[in-house]
């Protein structure tokens, strides 16, 4: 039997022996409810421009690859610098098993989710034995490694023009009406991650998991199970941004490893959270903005953007505090709200 | 509670703990001295389980122990502090605490808000509820001292062990810090074993002391046995300080 509990900032649940508190005090919801529905107006602004459709869907899938990304740096305590090998391996999974086999997209996301997770499981020893930069230097050459694989088996992969064709997750018949339905998908995508990551980070978990990212020794010492941790954060988020490469599929129907396996790739994923703010999940959000947004507007300045896009990112990484970036403005004068706060009375 | 037997590590050709055996009885405050490169840290490095033992056994409430990770050996009920504070630099004394409630003992269910909630009895036991948001890095030292205090209490620990709690704080923080093991022992009913170079403190404090010289067992016995000891003050002074 389920109880209710309504207390002054925060509902409770109780089954059986489970306890589950949700906050419902305005000051902790307000400002997120803000962002989505700006995020979710979005398109009544630019219905008729479908280049800013799928700029703004670009950023939104940026932005769900770096969440996940963000809280394996923080679960494992390393950088990993080849988050985008999940992307190819989930893409090219959904891609090859819906040409060739015309699995249905339903079909292909389970596919993508169970190769990813093994994948990512079979290798994730990798975070107990690597340290600081070895682990980096793995996980940047794997995706490289993936990618000449991609040119080695052309036959399969189709190198650099990479797959073509595959089944859509649904036609609305007009194509201003796909783009807004995929904009709309991709940032429920996201949110959901966004939700997933925010949840990990309020709870139980993720006080564990800051713990890990600290110093990981003497959070076993205080009973961690860190062994258990980073292979869980290692293989979640893995997961995670696998499903990526299957949306990007049956949004875009397209999927060519020279796009998402470069370190060109990587780089754009790791500014994002260099800009937006280290460890933050909702920074990425800004973050992966940002970068798609000064990207476009650099484009329309010819070849000189090639040098002007560097330029700019190089100073917000300078300018923005360090390690906090564009969300750590925000946080500064909000950092109570995103850890319970205890009431005390005294008499 | 806790016996040693036979305990030996080495690092390379260096024996930094050898054959090396005493036993912590329930409810007792041993102390372990000797001068530096004794191997004292060591052993309680092999006992937390931060290292594992080349040889010998160490058993706890006569389960083995020697070899089981840290985070198993403080879900049995052993914890430590350390001889340098090793805090959550980012995290505020609140969430550094709420880490040891929720994975240090059976707490399966706990929510974060109970969690924090019980947290917090601990930093109000050390005097550290006032300071429960502020980030580790702005504490000061004997604060820090308090907080890995609070944060071993928090994991319910039976046996705890101390690694020189009274390095760097002046006589008055040192003489807290004391009254607060003290009435922390008499609170939880646990019982300490106590690395501690200040020889007033470690003499008041411990019943029981074992010294170790060159990762070898010098001697054990009580407070006064020990201070009287002519090779416990040759070890610690030099021969020509011995009385004959």
């Amino acid at each position: 039997m389920v109880k209710f509990e309504f207390k002054r900032d925060r509902v409770v649940f109780r089954w059986k022996d489970l306890k589950y508190e949700y906050i419902i005090e305005p000051r902790y919801w307000r400002n997120p409810a803000i962002g989505i529905a700006l995020l979710a107006a979005l398109p009544i602004v630019v219905w008729n421009y479908p280049a800013m459709l799928t700029m703004f869907t670009t950023a939104n899938l940026l932005a769900a690859i770096t969440i996940p990304l963000g809280l394996q740096l923080v679960g494992t305590a390393r950088v990993n610098f080849g988050p985008q090998l999940y992307l190819g391996i989930g893409g090219y999974t959904a891609a090859l098993l819906n040409l060739h086999l015309g699995w249905h997209p339903f079909a292909t996301l389970l596919a993508t989710i169970l190769v990813c997770g093994s994948i990512s499981l079979i290798l994730s020893p990798i975070t107990w034995i690597a340290k600081g930069l070895y682990f980096s230097l793995i996980t940047l050459i794997l995706p490289l490694a993936f990618l000449d694989l991609t040119f080695i088996y052309g036959d399969l992969f189709r190198g650099e023009v990479g797959l073509i064709g595959m089944s859509p997750l649904f036609d609305l018949g007009r194509v201003t009406w796909n783009y807004v339905s995929y904009y709309y998908l991709s940032l429920m995508l996201m949110l959901f991650y966004l939700l997933i990551a925010d949840k990990i980070g309020q709870s139980r978990y993720g006080v564990t998991l800051a713990s890990i990212n600290e110093d990981e020794d003497v959070a076993k010492m205080m009973g961690v199970n860190v062994n258990r941790n980073k292979v869980f954060y290692y293989v979640f988020p893995s997961i995670l941004i696998g499903v990526v490469g299957w949306f990007i599929v049956h949004t875009f129907r397209t999927f060519a490893g020279v796009t998402y396996l470069p370190l060109e790739y990587m780089l754009k994923v790791l500014i994002i959270i260099l800009i937006g703010g280290r460890a933050y999940s909702y920074g990425a959000i800004w973050g992966a903005y940002f970068v798609t947004i000064l990207e476009d507007v650099l484009r329309m300045a010819g070849p000189i953007n090639y040098v002007l896009f560097p330029v700019f990112l190089i100073l917000a990484i300078v300018l923005l505090p360090r390690g906090e970036g564009l969300f750590g403005l925000y946080h500064k004068r909000h950092h109570r709200d995103y850890f319970p706060q205890l009431k005390v009375r005294r008499n | 509670m806790l016996e040693i037997e036979g305990l030996h590590k080495s690092f390379g050709g260096l024996d930094a703990v050898k054959n090396v055996d005493f036993s912590v009885r329930q409810g007792e405050i041993v102390g372990l001295i000797g001068p530096n490169g004794a191997g004292k840290t060591t052993v309680m490095n092999l006992i937390s389980g931060a290292m594992k033992a080349d040889k010998g056994a160490i058993r706890f409430l006569g389960r083995e122990i020697s070899g089981l990770p840290s985070n198993k050996v403080c879900r049995m009920g052993i914890c430590r502090t350390y001889q340098i504070p090793k805090p959550f630099y980012a995290m505020t004394a609140l969430a550094s605490v709420t880490v040891s409630v929720i994975n240090g003992g059976d707490r399966p269910n706990m929510s974060l808000f109970d969690a924090a909630f019980e947290a917090s009895y601990y930093l109000e036991f050390v005097g550290l509820f006032a300071k429960r948001d502020i980030l580790a890095k702005d504490l000061n030292l004997y604060e820090l001292r308090m907080l890995e205090l609070a944060r071993a209490l928090a994991t319910t620990p039976r046996l705890l062990l101390l690694d020189e709690s009274m390095a760097g704080l002046n006589p008055g923080e040192a003489s807290l810090a004391l009254d607060m093991i003290w009435s922390a022992q008499e609170q939880f009913g646990i019982t300490i074993l106590w690395i501690e170079h200040v020889m007033k403190v470690i003499m008041a404090a411990a019943q029981r002391i074992v010294v170790l010289q060159h990762g070898q067992k010098l001697m054990e016995g009580t407070p006064s046995d020990v201070i009287n000891d002519p090779r416990v003050i040759e070890a610690y002074l030099g021969g020509r300080h011995v009385v004959d």
